[in-house]
């Protein structure tokens, strides 16, 4: 039983790994239409704003009042917004607004890719002497693979935002002692790991969706089936992720800095 | 453009009447079948596995992590301004019990519950065995809200509580580990803020959420259009306003618990 589920992981990651590079490869040779990449920025992308504005807004204005209620003990209050700013965009912001969109895209995306796959659309893509991965897989990864990307620094964004809107109108600190911090307190190092991880979390949504829609099989149980197991899949590899990028980034920061 | 906003207006408020009948049609069911001792209890246990005890992996795991995570950066941070981070262990729990547990569960819950209510009642409407069921007399409220409603409950409450209790365990072992922070101080300066009537309210959170999960989920499967790209679109506005919901009703309840 143990070693069954083992076995399974490790083929599953095994086979979404080939399965982006076929993409990739594809994408390299033959080139994608573009008209088609920004149509599913669109339908994925912009329809998931309001999630992402919310969400954003939330982790943000949590962490605002967490480390309020941590600094003013020590009447440090002035340090705030550097801090707040700094915890959501390392790694609090990313990995929760990342839950919140694997909910929406990923599990849009394979249960249309499933659908195609178990209704025989895919089958007859390929019958008609055209490359299925070519013409809906790879527009519809690049497409969740850059929205993620841009809804992730956005929603980060907002976090800023939200945290600044509850620290002026909540915790007393004016938006203008709540930006000058942040500078201080946010180095380039943090920055580039929170897009870092924008970009890695994209790439696994849209990996792993797109490879469970296309390997769905068994009727509509089976599309159900693989919109779950996407959710799962990508929660965890995102978890896993998060943890390689903040110890690899906090390597590199003890490299440099010694 | 005015015409257009009024238009939206209108279909915003008729979505929002017909979730607000659907829910008080289910509590009145609920309560019709609770004293006339027909609660169909096999369909209830059968729903309570494959929304609770099969989510529980993937939740507990996820909300683990993330506490993890949190203790982590905040110690970080607060060493970096204050030199210490004597305070963090308490104040990681308290968010874990009032916002974290149960919001990230109950979002959890959404994208993989949610989503497979939506995905098969809309199913069941597309290939009519809603109007199957209808035929035989049977009330689609009483025969699939009522049950994913019970057990979306149970199982947001419980999962929430088993989670939030591996996290703190997960939290204590880690700052043990690599913050050298003793096990008996983090329980000491967790008692400090987090006080238990935290624990109640993270369960009437995680109750009012696991509400509005099944009662959103059924009511986009019940309004879906025919076709298999409306399967989609009810799964994926189930999964969006579910999330909306579940956050806006966080900043309520949180007001209404903490600040009244």
């Amino acid at each position: 039983m143990a070693i069954k589920i083992v076995v399974d992981l490790v083929r599953e990651t095994g086979a979404t790994i080939l399965f982006l590079l076929v993409v990739i490869r594809t994408v390299a040779r033959h080139g994608v239409s573009m008209s088609q990449v920004v149509d599913q920025i669109y339908v994925i992308g912009f329809r998931s704003l309001p999630t992402t504005i919310m969400a954003g807004s939330f982790v943000g204005a949590i962490m605002a009042i967490q480390i309020n209620l941590q600094l003013r003990d020590f009447g440090a209050q002035a340090f705030l917004g550097g801090l707040a700013t700094s915890v959501t965009i390392r790694n609090v912001g990313p990995v929760l607004i990342a839950f919140m969109l694997s909910g929406k895209v990923g599990a849009y995306t394979s249960a249309e890719l499933g659908t195609m796959r178990v209704t025989e659309q895919i089958d007859a893509i390929r019958c008609l002497g055209t490359d299925p991965i070519q013409y809906i897989i790879a527009p519809r990864m690049i497409g969740v693979v850059v929205s993620s990307f841009l809804l992730l620094i956005i929603g980060l964004m907002v976090g800023i935002g939200g945290g600044m809107a509850v620290s002026e109108y909540h915790l007393g600190i004016s938006a203008q002692n709540y930006i000058q911090n942040i500078p201080r307190l946010v180095s380039w190092s943090s920055v580039a790991t929170g897009i870092v991880k924008s970009f890695v979390f994209g790439v696994l949504i849209g990996a792993i969706a797109c490879y469970k829609g296309y390997s769905a099989s068994e009727g509509a149980a089976g599309v159900g089936r693989c919109v779950k197991r996407t959710a799962v899949e990508t929660l965890v590899s995102i978890i896993v992720a998060d943890f390689a990028i903040s110890s690899v980034s906090a390597f590199w920061h003890e490299l440099a800095f010694s | 453009m005015i015409e257009a906003i009024g238009v939206r207006c209108l279909i915003l408020w008729e979505g929002v009447f017909a979730l607000v009948s659907l829910f008080l049609e289910t509590v009145y069911e609920l309560f019709l079948q609770i004293f006339c001792a027909r609660l169909r209890g096999r369909e209830c246990l059968l729903q309570c596995y494959s929304i609770a005890v099969q989510s529980l992996p993937v939740v507990v795991f996820s909300l683990t992590f993330t506490s993890l995570l949190m203790i982590l950066e905040f110690s970080y941070h607060m060493k970096m301004v204050l030199r210490q981070d004597s305070l963090v262990p308490a104040f990681s729990t308290m968010l874990m019990l009032r916002e974290l547990g149960p919001v990230v569960t109950c979002v959890l819950l959404t994208s993989r519950v949610g989503a497979s209510i939506a995905a098969e009642i809309a199913t069941m409407k597309v290939t009519e065995q809603l109007d199957a069921l209808r035929q035989l007399s049977l009330d689609p409220i009483e025969f699939l809200i009522i049950p994913r409603w019970i057990a979306s409950v149970l199982a947001a409450v419980c999962l929430s509580v088993i989670s939030i209790g591996v996290a703190i365990l997960a939290g204590a072992s880690i700052a043990s580990v690599s913050l050298n922070y003793p096990v008996g101080q983090f329980f000491n300066t967790m008692f400090v803020f987090a006080r238990f009537t935290d624990f109640y309210d993270c369960m009437i959170k995680a109750a009012v959420f696991g509400t509005l999960i099944p009662i959103i989920a059924c009511h986009h499967g019940l309004r879906c259009k025919l076709g298999a790209q409306a399967v989609g679109n009810a799964t994926t506005a189930a999964v969006v306003q579910g999330t909306m919901c579940i956050i806006g009703s966080d900043f309520i309840l949180t007001y209404l618990l903490y600040a009244v």
